[in-house]
């Protein structure tokens, strides 16, 4: 009995000495491969992490050592706006987004007539420069010779000064943006669709579901995934708008983007702006954690 | 009696939709076609072209400058290219012999550092490229945008160098070739497509990149990439000029569409929604 267990023992540890080995051998063939993407991570390190840290470092620091007055001194240069029109920007341009994304995967998954035409069209806005596609936007929402008056004018309504209000305006700024950035989800979320089994809808049609109930009980689940990973993709970007708005509507209404930039080149204000990325960069920060959390995105990530 | 209602509806989407869609470009083709009184000058402007001119086209190229900007552009999205694959093929490489679950969590790590904002990196960076001489130049440029399509190069390299079946290189090495030869004569011809795909994509993504622009090299126009200088020139208010710039920028890039669409089957696609 005894004598077995000694035995145990020791090829226990010839096991454990033997998986060390192995270990030992993979973690240095790891570690040598490893070397190949060493340029990408230093770089990664370099430019992106380490710059990262120095904004919010120095976002704490005043002119008497540490501080919280770059943070405190934020209201007085439009924060609480800022912020506001950043989170209706990005929450409603991401709703319009989603929705209208999803009913063009939902019309490209059916055969047509002029499917591909249309698919091409549909991309088309995925290679316009942001800065054009901005650009085009103003003309069309000009208050004075603009295109959209001119088709309010010829069917008989009043025109609109789209940049006299804030809500208008971010309104311009979230039509745009979403004209821009909806190709790619509506992209996205076709794989998502297109992976479905088609037996799945044959199913529930036998069964008697009708159309509405087997988007709701059929597709919506099936692409929930895919739809966070969606969610997170836009949702990150949109916190992230910056050339859009400053060249639809400049610093009026102010987004955290432009209050950033408004304020980072002079050195008095410089620290200022950092406070305001340092925001910025919790905010998104945050966000991604949930949208993670609740759709299960990691499981696709990888 | 429904799926003809279905078939219906599913028309009227469409062609709303292609409207929404093309409109926008539409509207720049007539800007950019037609005499001035009949676009900028006017209160309530047509939406069918009505005259045919080239010389607000031509009048632009007078006025302002435009092949230097686009030229810079040109010159950076090449660098942005060149260096996302000199980077992102031994990267790939690398990763695709290690232990899967290290490479992944490294490629997602890449993705996360890529959701930063850019200002929050562009500024420092800005201060950084001051001290070393590189504010203001196109490698400086090109450099700082170089960040924003990393992870999805070594992503698409990756997956590339994991598609090749597993004792090609092995074999190779048996027949006597060697790590270099191995690399460059049967492992990168084998992968050519999709490094083309991951050059294209950092060029059209540094083709239209604005926010490093515009830090690293603001608005003075000599040293600027063309949507920082078309930025500058709508904020002049110079509209006939920008639309003449935002036609001949838009060019190149639907070129390059045509060309990637042709490679493009989706796959690469799954990557750009990581990040």
């Amino acid at each position: 009995m005894r004598k077995g267990a000694i035995k145990e023992t020791e090829q226990n540890q010839e096991q454990f000495l033997a998986r060390r080995n192995v270990f030992k051998k993979s973690m240095k063939k790891n570690l040598y491969y490893l070397l190949f993407a060493l340029p990408v991570l230093i770089y990664v390190i370099g430019l992106a992490i380490i710059p990262a840290i120095t904004v919010v470092y120095d976002s704490f620091i005043g002119r008497n050592g540490y501080t919280l007055a770059n943070y405190m001194a934020l209201p007085s240069y439009g924060l609480y706006g800022a912020l506001i029109n950043t989170m209706m920007v990005s929450v409603g341009a991401l709703l319009i987004q989603l929705g209208i994304a999803l009913a063009i995967a939902m019309v490209l998954i059916r055969p047509f007539k002029g499917k591909k035409a249309f698919s091409t069209l549909v991309i088309m806005p995925l290679g316009i420069s942001t800065v054009v596609s901005a650009f085009v936007f103003s003309i069309i929402f000009q208050a004075v010779g603009g295109y959209a008056n001119s088709a309010l004018v010829s069917i008989g309504l009043r025109p609109i000064d789209w940049f006299n209000t804030n809500s208008s305006s971010l309104g311009v700024v979230m039509f745009s943006d979403f004209w821009k950035n909806t190709p790619l989800v509506a992209l996205i979320l076709y794989g998502g669709l297109s992976s479905l089994p088609p037996t799945l809808y044959e199913a529930a049609s036998v069964d008697g579901a009708g159309a509405f109930n087997r988007f709701i009980h059929i597709t919506l689940p099936n692409i929930a995934p895919i739809m966070s990973i969606a969610l997170l993709v836009r949702g990150v970007s949109e916190f992230n708008i910056f050339a859009l708005p400053l060249v639809i509507v400049g610093y009026h209404p102010l987004i955290l983007n432009t209050l950033i930039f408004e304020n980072y080149s002079s050195l008095q204000t410089r620290n200022i702006s950092y406070a305001a990325a340092t925001l910025l960069l919790a905010i998104i920060m945050i966000y991604s954690i949930i949208v993670v959390r609740l759709g299960g995105a990691r499981d696709h990530v990888n | 009696m429904s799926t003809n209602r279905g078939k219906l509806g599913t028309y009227i989407a469409v062609i709303i939709l292609s409207i929404i869609f093309i409109y926008p470009l539409w509207i720049l083709i007539i800007y950019a076609f037609q005499p001035a009184y009949l676009t900028f000058d006017k209160l309530y402007p047509s939406q069918i072209p009505l005259a045919f001119t080239l010389s607000i086209l031509v009048q632009s190229f007078k006025k302002v400058d435009l092949i230097g900007p686009l030229t810079r552009s040109l010159e950076v999205a090449f660098m942005v290219g060149l260096i996302a694959i000199g980077l992102g093929i031994p990267a790939g490489y690398g990763l695709s012999k290690i232990t899967s679950k290290l490479s992944n969590k490294l490629v997602v790590f890449l993705f996360v550092i890529n959701m930063m904002p850019g200002l929050v990196v562009a500024i420092p960076i800005s201060i950084y490229f001051l001290h070393a001489n590189l504010d203001n130049t196109v490698f400086g440029v090109a450099l700082a945008q170089e960040l924003v399509v990393l992870p999805l190069s070594v992503f698409i390299t990756l997956s590339a160098f994991r598609s090749l079946p597993r004792d090609l290189e092995h074999q190779a090495r048996v027949d006597g070739a060697s790590l270099s030869s191995t690399f460059f004569r049967i492992l990168i011809p084998m992968i050519r497509v999709p490094i083309i795909v991951a050059f294209l994509l950092a060029w059209m993504t540094s083709w239209d990149e604005f926010t490093y622009a515009v830090i690293i090299a603001p608005i003075v126009p000599t040293d600027s990439t063309f949507p920082v200088t078309l930025y500058n020139y709508v904020s002049r208010n110079l509209p006939l000029e920008s639309a003449t710039f935002a036609l001949v920028a838009t060019i190149p890039v639907i070129i390059l569409a045509a060309v990637l669409q042709k490679y493009l089957k989706g796959q690469y696609l799954s990557g750009g929604l990581v990040g």
